[in-house]
């Protein structure tokens, strides 16, 4: 009469416990799926009937009530077909309910009875506590990054019905493939002069500063930034796993060998829609670019071409680190923690940076300019112009240094910034600035001097000395930041479009 | 001519589309009063006779009358008097056939003070707007021209020669937009604080002299019109056209007796006024650039076609037969602060750089080229703008 069987369904990038209860009782022969299912989930009814029927199984001709608990939880997917159909057997008395006592399903059911995987399986395996979990074989490597359960892989529902009835012992999954060792990400050698670049990366990878380059097309902005991963620390244990969770639940795939190590690097098209970017959606809500990007570097290629509404939703997870997504349905909350790095021409000739080098009319620069705010614009601790490598340095200069020894340099620095109670200087607070970053006598006037000129703002002047301690971490100088400090911190730093006078030569 | 001719003229030249060429045809032997009356009527066949030409001018005539709708020439002349706004007629339009009926005692006969070197030029315009002192025009007067977007030593060099020249009593005419041709009216106005006696600034502007272009310029154009002049083609309330500005240029060519482009880029508008010097053979004259420096192609390439290179005030002055004194020397007196910021100094090749090529050239660590240029600039001796910096002129 009745079934019950565990399960687990996906919101946001947790997984969340369902109890599958199906209920079989003389009637007119009906199907009915209750509990918050959205339309992908009540299609059950039509998988399960084909499955159940070529797994020469009956499908019982009475009145069938699926029940998902607990109701509040909106549930996505296909991910419980398995569980419905276990439990619908129970309920129809073709299998007996101890048999299935202490395991939970997991699985899509194809029409011929094949189980096939489903997305965020790491997040799903978490939510469903120790029971021994029924799986398909593909999702074994995901959910085995969990650990401290059995886990049974299948492959079709034939096969999870012979071993409920005892005919067949519950599979175990095999030894655990062995880890492929990932591409390493591009290495930093290939980059050629660019000297400023090069160290406003490594600046960057350091201290978690978000990256802005300003220069024409072609100067090798995309290549920079793509060579940002191999200088950042590898994921530590803590932030592997939510960064698979994360990865997992988007369906972005993962590396081979499960976890995800090396910090992720996701460059969304500019013609991306803001939930893409940020996550959401009606019913899924799936984690966004800046979510994926956890623990990694998000570059913003061609940044004026994006949406300025899109630009503006990154203010907020910026700050945070998280952002929640609140819809008519759920409110779920992403981890985004991440290294902004964007890339933009400073006009749209792409020459506007050189003082008269730009071929565009005044009324198309400052089009150009009011795409980006103020605000995010505000969010770079480090913008520097980034040009052309000269012929001389693409073919006689000797190969720029690797990515090994720099990421030497940036995990020293981000020890410094653990002793100091943060991830990384980019969160000091301005109170602990005073502490930890002293300034000497002729920083200070440094500093003054650039405040009376106008070329540093209130605001600034704490983003310039978080940069300034950065630059003497990775200078060797632990303590008292000096001029040498400050005077390259400010050269990290230079006047973002929006923010130029348009015209300073002439006044 | 009467004052209904001038309020008609007034009207005429506010038309849209309405060029000098058409203004000059539609004026030509016929009373202005006469001519408003005949371009707003509405008649494209007529039209097209008066205009003298064989396209087809049906949208035209309709655009003509429909503009002319409720609009009271009288009211307009009064407003351009109430501005303090001159309107000046040129002589063969003010001497051209009288309105039917009208004889010399109908009305106040009209004063023009249009200026004499515009009067045999080959495109004159039919009427100016001035604002300011007409004896601003009276003397040697230079074009000092170039690009909207010059660099910071270009514009350096403009705002020299505009107060150099205007100390020297020459007139410094140009078009009051951004980049040099503002810097060398600052220039020119720099020279009058310092000295009541210098020249006064020529301001030849395409649009209406109550719509200052680029707004940012308001200040400036305030500024020219009351210790020099403004002059314009077009009425009060005409918003800027991109066809204006040309026009303007052969104003700029045809008023000066040298001109001088102190930066353009490879295609500009600085070389249309380039254009209509030559055909005024009106000599010009070009401050060569770095070859590497955008912003200088046009004037490189114009010294290669043979323009008399401008070193600094000297050479114009020289051009114009004022020849006066000893040239003086260029050369930097200060030292560099330490050896390191003078070999960074030496570094900049007089051309825009940024923190890289700088690094690059002088293969200086980073930090130590970040003093050295943080030094330059608090000395004045490095401009820095938006993470490039560039050698600065010493003034």
């Amino acid at each position: 009469m009745l079934g019950i069987v565990p399960s687990a369904t996906l919101l946001g990038v947790d997984g969340h416990a369902v109890t599958v209860e199906v209920h079989v009782t003389d009637g007119l022969p009906a199907f009915t799926v209750v509990g918050l299912p959205d339309a992908s989930c009540r299609e059950v009814r039509d998988r399960a009937r084909a499955a159940i029927e070529c797994s020469r199984l009956r499908w019982p001709l009475r009145r069938v009530t699926v029940n998902l608990a607990p109701p509040t939880v909106r549930k996505v997917g296909s991910g419980l077909d398995l569980a419905v159909a276990m439990a619908l057997l129970v309920a129809d008395g073709q299998l007996e309910a101890p048999a299935l006592e202490g395991r939970a399903f997991l699985g899509e059911l194809g029409l011929d009875g094949r189980i096939r995987p489903v997305t965020g399986t790491v997040c799903l395996t978490e939510a469903l506590g120790d029971a021994a979990l029924v799986l398909p074989e593909e999702s074994v490597e995901e959910a085995r990054l969990v650990g401290g359960r059995r886990l049974h892989p299948v492959a079709s529902l034939a096969q999870v019905v012979a071993c409920a009835r005892g005919e067949e012992p519950w599979p175990e999954p095999g030894p655990p493939r062995p880890a492929a060792v990932p591409p390493p990400p591009p290495d930093l050698a290939d980059v050629r002069g660019q000297p400023m670049a090069r160290y406003a990366l490594e600046v960057a990878a350091a201290g978690g500063h978000h990256l802005l380059m300003l220069g024409p097309p072609g100067a090798g902005k995309t290549m920079l930034a793509s060579r940002l991963p191999s200088l950042l620390p590898p994921l530590s244990d803590r932030e592997a796993l939510e960064a698979t969770r994360i990865h997992s639940a988007g369906g972005f795939g993962l590396p081979a060998g499960g976890l995800v190590r090396v910090p992720p690097f996701r460059a969304p098209h500019h013609g991306a829609s803001s939930v893409a970017l940020i996550g959401g959606g009606t019913s899924l809500m799936r984690p966004g670019e800046i979510s994926a990007a956890t623990h990694g570097v998000l570059f913003l290629d061609e940044l004026a071409e994006f949406a300025p509404h899109v630009l503006d939703a990154l203010r907020q997870p910026l700050e945070e680190h998280q952002v929640r997504v609140a819809r008519a349905a759920a409110t779920v909350t992403f981890p985004a923690r991440f290294l902004l790095v964007a890339a933009m021409n400073p006009c749209p000739c792409g020459h506007g940076g050189q003082p008269g080098g730009c071929r565009c009319t005044e009324g198309a620069r400052l089009r150009y300019q009011r795409r980006l705010s103020g605000p995010l614009l505000d969010r770079f601790d480090l913008r520097v112009e980034v040009q052309r490598p000269t012929p001389d340095d693409l073919f006689t200069a000797a190969p720029g240094e690797a990515s090994a020894p720099v990421a030497a340099r940036v995990l020293e620095a981000r020890a410094r910034a653990a002793q100091r109670g943060v991830r990384c200087n980019a969160e000091l607070s301005a109170r602990r600035l005073d502490e930890v970053g002293p300034l000497d006598d002729a920083a200070t006037d440094l500093l003054l001097d650039a405040l009376r000129a106008g070329r540093l703002s209130a605001r600034g002047l704490h983003r310039v000395r978080r940069v300034a301690r950065t630059v003497a971490d990775l200078d060797g100088a632990p303590h008292e930041l000096g001029i040498r400090h400050v005077a390259l911190a400010l050269n990290l730093r230079v006047d973002a479009p929006g923010t130029l006078p348009v015209q300073a030569a002439a006044g | 001519m009467t004052a209904d001719d001038l309020a008609a003229l007034v009207a005429l030249a506010g038309l849209p589309g309405m060029g000098p060429r058409r203004l000059r045809a539609l004026v030509d032997r016929r009373p202005p009063s006469e001519a408003w009356v005949l371009a707003t009527a509405g008649h494209p066949g007529r039209l097209r006779l008066a205009l003298r030409t064989g396209d087809d001018v049906t949208t035209l005539a309709g655009a003509w009358s429909a503009a002319a709708r409720g609009v009271d020439p009288a009211a307009r002349l009064a407003a351009h008097e109430a501005a303090g706004v001159s309107v000046h007629p040129h002589p063969e339009v003010v001497g051209g056939a009288p309105s039917p009926g009208a004889d010399a005692t109908d009305g106040p006969e009209v004063e023009t003070m249009y200026p004499s070197g515009l009067v045999d030029d080959p495109d004159p315009p039919a009427v100016l707007f001035a604002q300011g002192s007409l004896e601003a025009l009276d003397g040697p007067c230079v074009a000092v021209v170039g690009t909207r977007r010059c660099t910071g030593t270009g514009g350096g060099m403009a705002r020299e020669l505009g107060r150099e020249l205007a100390a020297a009593g020459v007139r410094v005419v140009s078009g009051l937009a951004l980049g040099i041709d503002g810097a060398a009216h600052r220039g020119a106005l720099d020279a009058l604080t310092g000295d009541p006696g210098a020249a006064p600034p020529i301001g030849v502007v395409g649009s209406g002299l109550d719509v200052p272009y680029p707004s940012r310029h308001r200040d400036l154009w305030a500024a020219v019109a009351g210790s020099g002049i403004l002059l314009s083609e077009a009425p009060l309330g005409l918003r800027p056209a991109a066809w204006r500005f040309p026009a303007r240029n052969r104003l700029i060519a045809a008023l000066a007796h040298v001109v001088v482009v102190v930066e353009s880029h490879a295609v500009g508008g600085s070389l249309h006024t380039v254009h209509e010097a030559i055909q005024r053979d009106v000599e010009v004259m070009a401050v060569p650039g770095s070859v590497r420096n955008p912003a200088a192609a046009g004037t490189n390439q114009l010294l290669a076609e043979g323009a008399t290179p401008v070193r600094d005030v000297e050479d114009v002055l020289m051009a114009l037969g004022l020849q006066r004194g000893r040239r003086r020397s260029r050369a930097e007196r200060r030292p560099p602060p330490t050896a390191t910021a003078a070999s960074v100094l030496d570094a900049f090749d007089w051309e825009p750089a940024t923190f890289e090529h700088l690094a690059v050239r002088t293969g200086l660590d980073l930090p130590e080229l970040a003093v050295a240029l943080e030094q330059l600039v608090a000395g004045g001796w490095v401009l820095a703008e938006g993470g490039w910096y560039e050698r600065r002129v010493s003034a």
